[in-house]
């Protein structure tokens, strides 16, 4: 365990540097994606300047979702970039360099690339939490658990719908929208859905868990929210781990000479 | 003599054009079931909107909010949308050009380079369209109602090819920004995102307070978004020259610093042999 952390280490700051060898490109990047996401919470501003309240939801509540949301979302890009990817490495053949070396293929192959505008919307999360006026030093805590966590879903959501791969043969269109339905769903109210798509939100397409519960326990303290928070990322990482497992049984190396960079 | 034969010159020219729009048509249509799979995601953006408006519409206790119905915000939303992904993704594409230099493949051919992109560009947005409207479209009418009158599309469709050249020239300026600047990335995600706003891409500028219609209005965005999807949902003859002129004088503008730029850029340009 301590062996692959520092293997993780020794990744992530190797992304850092190749970030840092392109600097302008990845400081425009950066502040790009936090005038994006902040340009794209107008709209929010805007709608809540006219109807007030959705059963219940106000604008602070969709700031601490956005937190919640682009915090998460820029951190599995920061750190697990290849999750956005996966399904292009599987069927373009690039595991096979991964399965090449003395390392666990799943976690090298996602840390193996930081995306630079995931910065940008991880620093977004924290603007967006701050700009809530709900802030607090245990509420700040709870924000970073419930960010962790969120990331731990969203990742595993990603690797198990990309290891569908496997069998599929083809997965780019799934995955874009695999990430547009988090992202969507995870980003409106959850007070707008009945209680079947709710149930969907929990289990098929776990946005709840990156955005509605999180900004819930963010802003009070409750045993439930955490449990089920804590069981949804370790549910969800579980199966990816089964599904990448049993999906790399069937993976065929089209022994293409390749050059990771 | 000289008139037949310039008549004639440009015909093959049109003729040029329209072979690469068809080959990037047929390219477009020979993955049909790819192509509907990522369509998909309107889907799940309408049925989002769906709740979102009912639910907004329900708690204001009124079945007109300016000037528009539940049902009218549900169609003018699927235009923006369709619209929205539809529309080629030229800015990318342009700049990895000239950034990885495959540009020089394009320029040495007899063909002028931005009327290829248009050409090009339109070839594949047309069938995506197409597949995003039926998809998108078949989900609204099930959830609001039948689509807009008859009479209301052919005004919508005109500004809609007016909004889409818009699109075409904004998104080629960003990729020929990839002359000056090392990464454009940023550029497309806020423009994106004016679009977004100003355009009344999520929310009708109607539902806008006046101040900000008045900001929108004044802007090529509104021409981009707003003006074909209002157009799709209440036809008005006076609203449909407003935003005809609007989009002439904004393709003038946007058409004319694209020119300029790709005239830039083609001094700035350095090929090394390969």
């Amino acid at each position: 365990m301590v062996k692959e952390l520092k293997f993780l280490t020794s990744l992530w700051k190797t992304n850092l540097a190749a970030a840092m060898e392109y600097r302008v490109a990845f400081i425009s990047q950066s502040i790009g994606m936090i005038l994006n996401d902040g340009v794209y919470f107008l709209i929010w501003i805007i709608f809540f300047d006219r109807f007030k309240d959705i059963r219940g939801w106000q604008l602070t509540d969709m700031f601490m979702v956005f937190g919640i949301s682009a915090g998460a979302y820029g951190l599995s890009g920061m750190l697990f970039g290849n999750a956005f990817n996966l399904a292009d490495i599987i069927v373009n053949g690039r595991l096979d360099y991964y399965l090449s070396l003395p390392r666990p293929t799943l976690l090298h192959v996602l840390a193996s690339q930081a995306s630079p505008s995931g910065f940008g919307d991880f620093l977004y999360g924290f603007i967006s939490y701050f700009a809530s006026g709900q802030f607090s030093p245990d509420g700040f805590g709870r924000f970073i658990l419930g960010l962790i966590l969120a990331t731990v879903v969203f990742v595993s959501f990603l690797v198990i719908v990309q290891s569908l791969t496997f069998w599929l043969g083809t997965g780019g269109a799934l995955t874009g929208i695999a990430i547009n339905a988090m992202v969507t769903f995870a980003l409106y109210p959850i007070t707008l859905f009945n209680n079947t798509a709710k149930l969907i939100l929990f289990i098929v397409v776990p946005a709840a868990f990156m955005g509605a519960v999180p900004a819930g326990f963010v802003r009070s303290f409750s045993w439930s929210s955490i449990g089920l928070m804590i069981l949804a990322a370790a549910g969800f990482l579980a199966l990816a781990l089964l599904l990448f497992q049993l999906g790399l049984r069937r993976y065929e190396s089209g022994s293409a000479i390749q050059v990771e960079v | 003599m000289q008139q037949f034969t310039r008549r004639k010159r440009g015909g093959a020219r049109t003729k040029k054009y329209l072979a690469i729009f068809k080959i990037n048509l047929l390219n477009s249509l020979a993955y049909p079931a790819e192509v509907a799979t990522r369509s998909g995601m309107i889907l799940i953006f309408m049925a989002v909107f769906f709740q979102l408006w009912q639910v907004t519409f329900s708690a204001s206790g009124s079945q007109v909010l300016n000037g528009l119905t539940l049902h009218d915000t549900m169609w003018y939303l699927l235009l923006a949308e369709t619209l929205e992904l539809g529309r080629p993704r030229l800015a990318r594409l342009i700049s990895q050009q000239v950034k990885d230099g495959s540009i020089a493949y394009l320029l040495n051919k007899p063909y002028d380079f931005l009327l290829y992109q248009l050409a090009s560009g339109l070839g594949e947005s047309l069938p995506r369209m197409g597949i995003l409207f039926i998809l998108g479209g078949t989900l609204v009418w099930s959830m609001a109602g039948a689509p807009p009158a008859l009479q209301n599309w052919p005004l919508a469709m005109i500004a809609l090819v007016g909004a889409w050249l818009l699109h075409f020239c904004v998104n080629g300026l960003i990729g020929l920004a990839a002359f000056v600047a090392e990464e454009v990335a940023p550029f497309e995600w806020i423009y994106q995102k004016l679009v977004f706003i100003l355009g009344g891409m999520l929310i009708p500028l109607d539902f806008y307070p006046s101040w900000l219609q008045t900001v929108a209005k004044s802007l090529p965005f509104a021409y981009m978004m707003y003006g074909p999807a209002r157009l799709f949902v209440r036809s008005d003859m006076q609203l449909f020259v407003q935003i005809l002129a609007g989009q002439v004088l904004w393709l003038a503008i946007i058409g004319g610093l694209l020119g300029l730029a790709f005239a830039r850029g083609m001094r700035r340009l350095a090929i090394n042999g390969g």
